[in-house]
């Protein structure tokens, strides 16, 4: 077989990128921090988000963020709420993009019926803080589920605690309005 | 404000709800690569200032001393070719390019990828030593593709000890691949030697085994498009979720991870029956190539087909008819610079034509042949 028309290019050497990518390498401290935050990380972007999937793939690109800035995150007085910020800035910017690309006609219409349905308490209170705002949705799971104080959920959310009292205050409100979720006071 | 049992109660169930959740194992090695990526990124957004500075730099010497500013020194054989070309011939009467190019799509970081014919793409970084093959089964049976990244020192390479190879060095997104570049018979083994192996350097190079693979059956995946690549290598690798529904007990996902392996795609679902997933892997494809459909076929728990299709710049919408008249859009997204769309089908159903939307909702291509599992090309 004949090999013809075989030339020669040559460019500008750019070696600097292929030494960027070479240079990274693992991290012990790294990994095991990784393994030991991924599934507590996992639950509070599901928590964020009311989907499994996008909670992984929201935990992922946060754990991912921190492994470019592990030196940062491990001098860190407080690695969680390094970490913890991240994950809540990549969830409200994924939250943001889905508003801007994704118009009322543009909603996924492909919801599976029987299987997926949402069921039971749990569906209940998934789909009544996927009505609640991010932030008021955020400031829920990090009062009820991280147990933080007004203070380091205003620290994961870079507003005041002031901001997160009058959000946490909206959120109950609209939890306790919503007929899907509570019957009575009996939540 | 919020009554001490109603605080209880709330907790109760945010921690119920949460506990619930059970996250897959923790995948560190999509995280590096992820890592990796936005490193790269940043990297690359500061060799372009670098490169602007230095074009400046060139540029007013070049006035400087008189002369006109010099032509661009990368161009390929065939302009209207994408990428640089590494090597170019016939196999069985059909024209042949292997070449480094950029396979994002336009707008979208580069993703540099070698590619034969413009498509099913092979997304590799620089790295001396490591090669790939790649047969593209019934388009040109019998024939696989293969190149081999060379340390600089290394001239070409010859090809079962009688055909001498050129190295050459191309260029995609920032990165130079120092590269050689054949086609060869899959009918008996390939040795390739360097052509000037320098001292204490290797003189053999090993290619991957295509010729033992099995043809493609219901339980044996396709192949063909898909590169094979030795050892470990340095690629770009993504992955993001296409499509999902449902909560963690009860619902399904489709997902894509997008390397050196392929586009890999993996469907799982969970009902009360239990979990299950099924995945696969299909050729890379290019912006303007033919695009891989892929039909991931799930029993129980799923009973549902799962499609997911890389497409074009231009699709905005698929529109997937099914049998019992009924029909189905899926949106595209974006997984680091490239489009797919997903969708289930339940089992009980078939999907019979596939549409593609532009953006105003024009059909710009449709078709029929769609597998109902493993995957085929189609050029829209």
């Amino acid at each position: 077989m004949l090999l013809a028309g075989v030339e020669q290019v040559v460019t500008e050497p750019r070696d600097e990128l292929a030494a960027a990518h070479d240079a990274i390498s693992y991290d012990e401290d790294f990994s095991a921090f990784a393994a030991s935050r991924w599934p507590g990380l996992v639950r509070l972007a599901f928590g964020l988000t009311g989907d499994r999937w996008t909670a992984e793939d929201i935990a992922q690109t946060a754990l991912a963020k921190a492994y470019v800035a592990w030196r940062r995150v491990s001098g860190a007085a407080d690695p969680d709420a390094y970490l913890r910020r991240i994950l809540v800035n990549t969830s409200n910017r994924r939250f943001r993009k889905r508003r801007v690309t994704e118009q009322p006609g543009d909603l996924p219409e492909l919801a599976v019926e029987g299987p997926a349905d949402l069921v039971g308490e749990r569906a209940a209170l998934v789909a009544a803080l996927r009505q609640l705002p991010a932030r008021q949705r955020a400031v829920i799971v990090l009062r009820y589920w991280d147990d933080l104080t007004d203070v380091q959920i205003a620290a994961a959310l870079g507003c005041s605690p002031g901001t997160v009292r009058s959000q946490l205050s909206r959120a109950l409100a609209a939890l306790r309005a919503n007929p899907a979720f509570g019957e009575g006071d009996e939540w | 404000m919020v009554t001490v049992t109603e605080d209880t109660q709330l907790r109760r169930r945010v921690d119920d709800m949460l506990r619930a959740v059970q996250p897959s194992a923790v995948p560190l090695d999509a995280i590096v690569r992820r890592g990796n990526g936005i490193r790269l990124r940043r990297a690359g957004a500061a060799v372009v200032g670098v490169g602007l500075a230095g074009i400046l730099a060139v540029t007013t010497l070049a006035l400087d001393v008189g002369r006109q500013p010099a032509a661009p020194a990368a161009a390929p054989t065939d302009p209207a070719a994408p990428g640089e070309t590494i090597a170019t011939g016939t196999a069985d009467g059909h024209a042949w390019r292997l070449a480094v190019q950029d396979i994002a799509d336009p707008g979208s970081r580069c993703v540099p990828a070698i590619t034969v014919n413009g498509t099913d793409a092979d997304p590799v970084y620089p790295d001396p030593g490591y090669s790939a093959a790649v047969a593209l089964g019934a388009v040109l049976p019998g024939i696989a593709f293969g190149f081999i990244q060379l340390p600089a020192d290394i001239r070409g390479i010859i090809v079962n000890g009688r055909r001498y190879v050129p190295a050459v060095t191309v260029a995609a997104c920032g990165y130079r691949y120092h590269v050689a570049g054949f086609a060869y018979s899959l009918a008996q083994a390939t040795r390739i030697t360097a052509a000037n192996p320098p001292p204490g350097e290797p003189t053999d190079f090993a290619m991957p085994d295509l010729a033992s693979k099995p043809p493609a059956t219901e339980v044996t995946p396709q192949s063909a498009g898909v590169w094979v690549n030795m050892g470990r290598v340095s690629g770009a690798a993504a992955s993001g979720t296409l499509a999902s529904a449902g909560i963690p007990e009860k619902g399904w996902s489709i997902a894509v991870t997008f390397g050196t392996g392929g586009d890999c795609y993996e469907f799982s679902a969970s009902s009360s029956l239990g979990s299950a997933q099924t995945g696969a892997c299909g050729p890379v494809s290019t912006p303007d190539g033919p695009e891989t459909i892929m039909a991931l076929p799930l029993g129980l728990p799923g009973d549902a087909t799962a499609y997911a299709v890389q497409v074009s710049p231009r699709t905005a919408r698929l529109k997937a008819f099914l049998s019992n008249g009924s029909s189905e859009l899926a949106t595209p997204r974006v997984v680091d610079g490239r489009k797919y769309a997903a969708f289930v089908v339940p089992n009980a159903l078939r999907l019979s034509r596939l549409n593609w939307l532009d953006a105003a909702g024009a059909v710009i291509a449709s078709t029929t042949a769609l597998p109902r599992y493993g995957y085929v090309q189609f050029q829209p």
